[in-house]
């Protein structure tokens, strides 16, 4: 198909992106990052363009569905948010060093589904249970929380090597990151967002569970572990508005809570559930 | 003093259960908690193979702590009330002094917002004090409230905020949260979960509890008029349709379809589309295979459990027992019995795939008389097919505490937005004559989002400089 030909070589694209913003922050080269920004906007145009033609393609084999049903339709659209909410950090934040530890996670998400010999990627047909108005919904809110939570992952751990940094070292790689402070209060506006969108996505998930499984609560393992990380990204935002925590700690707790969203997005599948449709 | 050393009296438990410290304990100890009953299979089939494999020991130790059905279990459930609990004395431990900054109107002549003013924020203007202070105070009326004035001979100060409700998000929050647990618990307590299967043209009026396994009587009746699964080309299933007709007093009140994703209410009690099967229906399609008798060949309909005569009138038959696939293997059989006028009733299974049985087992027959069907001499029995019906499996469920969990939902997000993106900007703006020209300078405090203000007293000075 079409469509996942395009995608197959953006993958290659967002691999090109990664490695200008990795050069950019070696060389401290200006036209580098620009360049790696210009690259990453037109690979994402062609994927926006890509998943546009999946979702007709769908339709013109007369089984039209939003293109988010399988496993390998939701790491395209992971790739995707990932990619938007960076261009929307980077553009508001002016900053590019940010680049270099997020579309490594777009490039992963793309090779994973356009290259895993597990992961079908011919378009099939929706079975009964997914065949509903909150998928859409459902899917987009997930998503761009696990987006959300996957920048705040980069965000964290630049604040981690940030702190290697000290006074006339002189590494430029180092030098480039921005401040700690910076650093944290970007983290934390991630974590808000990726928590209000988990939450938006817990209840979507659960309205839609209650009138196809008949129950919005069936401790299901993949709402289990969603759940599991919206308590530990709760105590993220606690931990810091209440007890005043910053810094070390919250980067390490966000990356427990990135490792709680893997879980819930791969290691469920591992387990029995009701969301088998996700697997493959 | 009473009052302070009142306030001061250690009380423990107020003390325990208000401290953040505790929120966070427990949110990652049911987090962590969590994960056991994701990893361990819980009720089920999945359960009891699971415990098969472990030793007596582990067994008993999983089992004590409740592990193989942890969610409804009595320690997750006080987990889940201190919880609660926790929230509700948080909140109220804290809600007054969110009262106070909620209510307070500060003065409009305090001169601590304005130290350390950034320079852009303080600019002198050409007018007249009373005149220049009218347009500041319209400007600053149109976008902000609670406006408080104060003038003297050479200047005048204005105080404005907005965003007071900010305050009060995270109460939303907890509320919300709280609200969610209570519809939860509305619903284990005054609802049920139950399912039935319903045979194509049956009704029924009983459904079985989940949990107990024990039969719920409702207090009308559900006929299973038709039921349709539709395939896509590659062999996935495209839909399940049940028509429902509902039945009141023996009358036909609602006809209804049943597809997964829709559900349909009646009475309080949802029905879902859960899963789907077939059973033998009533007939059997056999045929009769007697050398001597005029016809050799008899080919019929019988009914289940119903008496037929043999062929040549040596007695009665009847099929007995139907499966759709006898053990698991070895496809559809019928179990039927023969009564003749002279001697002992025999009874034996026929099989519909009779050839390929006797291709992997060949001497079966000869060996049972049970599995051999022509044990009745002269006679031999072939079954061509049984009839089937489909079965509709029902998910059966009644849960007052939706609406609560619903609400619950609305406002955790509406407090979300309130939490996270307002916040209570207390505006002071004051105006000094001085020399013949006016100094103009603005400050602000935000409880939150101190970029936002930046912004906005930004944005404000520009604004009140377009006015001069």
């Amino acid at each position: 198909m079409l469509n996942s030909t395009i995608l197959s070589y953006i993958t290659f694209v967002y691999f090109g992106v990664f490695f200008l913003y990795l050069l950019m922050m070696l060389f401290a080269r200006e036209i580098l990052g620009r360049a790696a920004t210009y690259v990453l906007i037109a690979g994402f145009a062609g994927h926006t363009v890509a998943i546009t033609i999946r979702w007709v393609e769908s339709y013109m084999l007369g089984i039209g569905h939003a293109p988010f049903s399988n496993l390998y339709e939701s790491l395209i659209f992971f790739a995707w948010t990932i990619v938007l909410l960076y261009l929307i950090v980077e553009w508001r934040t002016k900053n590019r060093t940010m680049g270099a530890f997020v579309s490594p996670l777009a490039f992963l998400a793309m090779a994973y589904a356009s290259f895993s010999p597990n992961i079908n990627s011919s378009i099939q047909p929706l079975i009964p249970a997914l065949k509903s108005n909150w998928l859409i919904s459902h899917v987009i809110t997930c998503f761009f929380g696990y987006a959300a939570f996957g920048l705040s992952f980069g965000l964290s751990l630049m604040y981690l090597i940030k702190r290697l940094d000290r006074e006339g070292r002189g590494n430029i790689f180092l030098r480039l990151i921005p401040n700690p402070v910076i650093l944290d209060e970007l983290n934390y506006q991630m974590v808000v967002i990726g928590f209000l969108m988990l939450t938006l996505g817990i209840i979507t998930g659960s309205v839609w569970a209650h009138s196809a499984w008949g129950s919005y609560w069936s401790w299901d393992p993949k709402e289990t572990w969603s759940l599991i990380t919206w308590l530990i990204y709760a105590s993220v935002l606690h931990s810091r508005l209440v007890r005043g925590w910053k810094g070390k700690k919250i980067a390490v707790l966000c990356f427990v809570g990135f490792a709680c969203v893997m879980f819930t997005y791969f290691g469920v599948n591992y387990l029995a559930g009701l969301h088998s449709y996700a697997k493959s | 003093m009473n009052k302070t050393t009142e306030k001061d009296k250690p009380n423990l438990p107020w003390q325990f259960f208000s401290s953040v410290r505790l929120t966070i304990s427990l949110l990652i100890i049911l987090a962590i908690a969590s994960i056991s009953g994701t990893v361990i299979p819980q009720q089920g089939q999945g359960a009891i193979e699971f415990a098969r494999k472990l030793s007596p020991e582990m067994f008993r130790f999983l089992s004590f702590l409740d592990l193989f059905d942890m969610y409804h279990s009595l320690w997750f459930r006080i987990l889940l009330g201190c919880l609660t609990f926790n929230i509700i004395i948080c909140s109220v431990d804290r809600f007054p002094a969110a009262w106070k900054r909620f209510r307070a109107i500060p003065r409009p002549d305090r001169d601590k917002p304005f130290e350390d003013l950034p320079p852009l924020q303080a600019f002198l203007v050409k007018g007249k004090l009373k005149e220049s202070a009218d347009k500041v105070e319209q400007l600053f009326r149109s976008r902000y409230k609670k406006i408080q004035k104060k003038e003297t001979a050479d200047r005048y100060f204005f105080y404005g905020q907005k965003g007071r409700f900010s305050h009060f998000g995270v109460y939303l929050v907890h509320l919300s949260v709280v609200l969610i647990l209570i519809g939860g618990l509305a619903g284990s307590f005054f609802g049920f979960e139950a399912y039935v299967n319903i045979v194509e043209g049956e009704e029924i009026d009983t459904v079985t509890l989940r949990k107990k396994m024990s039969p719920l009587k409702l207090d009308f009746g559900v006929r299973l008029d038709n039921f349709t699964v539709q395939f896509y080309e590659n062999g996935a299933p495209k839909e399940y349709r049940s028509v429902l007709s509902f039945i009141v007093d023996g009358k036909t009140v609602e006809k209804k379809n049943v597809l997964v994703n829709h559900p349909v209410q009646f009475r309080g009690v949802t029905f879902y589309q859960s899963t789907y099967g077939k059973v033998p229906g009533k007939k059997v399609r056999l045929k009769i295979h007697r050398p001597a008798s005029p016809l050799e060949i008899t080919s019929l309909d019988v009914e289940t459990r119903k008496s037929v005569p043999l062929p040549g009138k040596e007695g009665q038959f009847s099929v007995v027992k139907v499966s759709t696939n006898l053990m698991g293997m070895m496809g559809p059989a019928v179990l039927i019995s023969v009564r003749p006028e002279q001697g002992d009733e025999t009874s034996f299974w026929v099989f519909r795939d009779q050839e390929k049985i006797l291709k992997r087992f060949p001497d079966l027959m000869s060996r049972n008389t049970k599995l051999n069907s022509s044990a009745f001499k002269p006679y031999t029995f072939f079954l061509d097919g049984l009839d089937a019906v489909f079965y509709t499996g029902l998910q059966v469920n009644r849960d007052p505490g939706v609406s609560i969990v619903w609400t619950g939902f609305f406002l955790i997000i509406a407090g979300f937005f309130v939490a996270f993106f307002s916040s209570h900007r207390k505006i002071w703006v004051r105006l000094i004559k001085s020399n013949g020209e006016l100094d103009l300078s603005l400050a602000g405090t935000s409880n939150k989002n101190p970029v936002g203000l930046k912004r906005e007293l930004e944005h404000l000075t520009e604004n009140l400089k377009d006015l001069f």
